[in-house]
């Protein structure tokens, strides 16, 4: 076949799809939610699929399904969302790695008519509802009070964060930082908010360089729920179990290993499957017409009366209670 | 736009011997073909699966915004790669951002984004270009006169830009608010075709058109293929590598003016996903590592192969850690279909 023959086949064969797709199947009844997470293959984003399966499960009418980059990037993140607003899903549900990068293709979604919700984002302008598992500065002073019982109240102490532009991490960061600060003027707090990138490699690698850096650091609070298992290990290699702190927001299964050796101290997390569940929830109300009132029963637990204020944008923050701390002595009661 | 460099064999028989240029041919029109039609194959099979939602307005239109930041970023790791010396650019994307930031942070002390959101816009873009060019030819300076090995020289500057914006933003995202001309570039169409998408068309047509016509594009290819005998033509090699490089970054820099169009944001470490993905573009163009060999219509539609590919996974609801497999397997069936041999260019 020549050259000019090959190349006018291809032509031809790319008119014909292009002409016998022209007849779009009709549009079922069914709602499509999207929920678009910060990275996909992470136990806890792994474990908020699981909510958004449940909730697509229990409610007719509604399909749910949960995407996300494979790599912690924001560009990727964005990327996964342009393509959903293409295809015109009825709403998107987003964990955003960098809010304000955000910002302008969720404003496209929101006047293409597709409903907006997002999850640790308080700062994200243009939503309709960002949820909040707690406030975000009280959960950071709770694990800061757990770090400081531990520490006896004094000694050097640091923080990690998924990325400086991870808004919760970074008020769990301050939170913690503030209320040392206020409350523990013992504690000292060394090179804070280490990026960790969510990934426990890198936490680890961090960990050993302010181990070598500070031989006398006694707290580590990471934010990111990968944050405490690099620290964990770091710190168990270095047989330095009995002498540090660390505590953070992680998951039970995950963290098991290092609360039985003592490595972590202490983590806290809310059920990423219920924050997924009621994300889609509150989706699905946006999309029936009804928003979320101050003190409503979301009918999820740790979200049976939520608080509603303002948010940046036009938008509104809803904030549960669904903080749950565990240690060696209670974390086998949560399976995942 | 066709092949550039290496064009009829009377025009560069010095270059190459009669056998290599018609194995050249005849590889050159395999690799355009297998783009092409991988192109096609894609866009059929997505379409067939999403029931011809892949092909509607929308999503053509998100694709097609999509691709110009990897694109722009790509052609520049192509024109290092081009010039030989083991040619490379890795500081591409940490340009981006540094272009990005320096513009977000110079441009308000100058123009307000309410009263003046013209002037600001083109400010903004004045500004990163600038960067890009004094960023890229400082690449140059290090390769060309200073002497260091172009990824060594290129993964230095890159820590360097990505320090700098660092340090300028405190680690936090700028954002840039509502200006309208400058977020125009990243989302407005013209015609239904998005601006970033004709912004792209424009640099590879003008850069394909200065590779084959212009004197430099042929002592490009000189250099490339074989630098000791391109000096003793009299070709200045600091001369061609600073300007190669300097176009690289001002690429560079016109993907950070998208990419802060399209995210109303700079920062310093957005896109970090995209250096290895820019190197596949380029490699999956056929371009060679060593040399002397790169066509730009090929690395057009390398880069929309990638993006259609990684469009269709996110239309049919596949997983995205398959999209690295599958580009993966996509350059093995280019090279394994181009009978591409990576070596020098063999003289007799």
């Amino acid at each position: 076949m020549t050259r000019k023959q090959r190349l006018s086949l291809i032509a031809a064969a790319a008119t014909a799809s292009l002409v016998s797709v022209g007849a779009i199947q009709a549009q079922g009844k069914d709602v499509t939610i999207a929920t678009v997470v910060k990275i996909t293959g992470i136990n806890w984003f792994n474990r908020m699929e699981v909510g958004v399966k449940e909730f697509g499960e229990k409610t007719p009418g509604t399909k749910t399904f949960q995407t996300g980059p494979g790599q912690a990037d924001a560009a990727q993140q964005l990327r996964v969302i342009e393509d959903l607003v293409a295809k015109n899903v009825d709403a998107i549900t987003v964990v955003p790695f960098d809010p304000p990068s955000l910002e302008p293709i969720l404003k496209k979604a929101m006047d293409k008519g597709i409903k907006v919700v997002t999850h640790e984002a308080d700062n994200q302008r243009n939503t309709m509802v960002d949820l909040e598992a707690f406030d975000n500065a009280a959960y950071g002073a709770r694990l800061n009070d757990r770090l400081a019982e531990c520490m006896g109240k004094s000694g050097k102490w640091t923080s990690f964060v998924g990325s400086l532009g991870s808004q919760s991490h970074v008020q769990w960061a301050d939170g913690g930082a503030a209320n040392a600060s206020k409350k523990f003027s013992g504690m000292k707090l060394v090179d804070a908010k280490n990026e960790s990138g969510n990934d426990a490699n890198k936490a680890y690698e961090k960990t050993k360089e302010i181990l070598r850096k500070h031989p006398d650091i006694k707290g580590f609070q990471g934010s990111s729920s990968l944050d405490v298992l690099g620290i964990g290990r770091a710190v168990e290699e270095a047989g330095l179990q009995g002498k540090t702190c660390v505590f953070g927001t992680g998951l039970p299964n995950d963290s098991a290993k290092f609360l039985e050796t003592g490595a972590i101290d202490g983590i806290s997390f809310w059920d990423p499957k219920d924050a997924g569940f009621a994300m889609n929830k509150i989706a699905k109300m946006l999309l029936d017409g009804k928003t979320v009132q101050n003190g409503m029963d979301l009918g999820v637990k740790g979200y049976n009366q939520v608080s509603v204020s303002k948010g940046p944008g036009n938008g509104i923050v809803v904030k549960g209670q669904a903080w749950v701390d565990v240690d060696k002595a209670n974390y086998k009661q949560y399976p995942f | 736009m066709g092949r550039v460099g290496l064009g009829s064999d009377a025009e560069m028989g010095k270059a190459l011997e009669g056998k290599d240029a018609m194995t050249l041919k005849l590889s050159a029109d395999r690799q355009l073909g297998f783009l092409l039609a991988v192109n096609v194959v894609i866009v059929l099979i997505a379409t067939a699966w999403s029931k011809g939602q892949f092909v509607s307005t929308d999503n053509l239109q998100s694709m097609a915004n999509q691709v110009p930041e990897l694109g722009l970023l790509a052609i520049g790791v192509m024109l290092a790669m081009v010039s030989g010396n083991g040619g490379i650019d890795l500081s591409g994307t940490a340009l981006a951002n540094l272009a990005g930031v320096i513009a977000a942070l110079a441009t308000p002390a100058l123009y307000s984004a309410e009263t003046a959101p013209v002037a600001y816009a083109a400010t903004f873009v004045a500004t990163a270009l600038a960067v890009g060019l004094l960023g890229g030819a400082s690449n140059g300076l290090l390769i060309a006169r200073i002497g260091l090995t172009p990824i060594l020289a290129t993964l230095g500057t890159s820590l360097l830009f990505t320090g700098i914006a660092v340090v300028l933003t405190n680690g936090s995202t700028v954002r840039i608010g509502d200006v309208e001309p400058l977020a125009a570039i990243g989302g407005e169409t013209l015609f239904g075709v998005p601006i970033g998408f004709l912004i792209f068309v424009m640099a590879t047509v003008l850069l394909a058109c200065v590779l084959r016509h212009s004197s430099y594009g042929v002592r490009l290819y000189l250099m490339g293929t074989n630098p000791k005998a391109a000096r003793y033509a009299g070709i200045s090699l600091s001369g061609m590598l600073l300007a190669t490089y300097a176009i690289s970054g001002t690429l560079a820099s016109m993907a950070g003016v998208l990419i802060a169009s399209r995210t109303a944001s700079v920062k310093w470490d957005y896109g970090s996903s995209y250096l290895l993905i820019t190197i596949l573009i380029a490699v999956m163009a056929g371009v060679r590592p060593s040399g002397g060999y790169g066509r730009i219509s090929c690395l057009f539609f390398s880069a929309t192969a990638l993006q259609v590919l990684s469009s269709t996974f996110n239309v049919v609801g596949i997983s995205n850690f398959f999209r690295d497999c599958a580009w993966g397997l996509l350059l093995l069936l280019f090279l394994a279909s181009s009978g591409m041999n990576f070596g020098r260019v063999r003289h007799r």
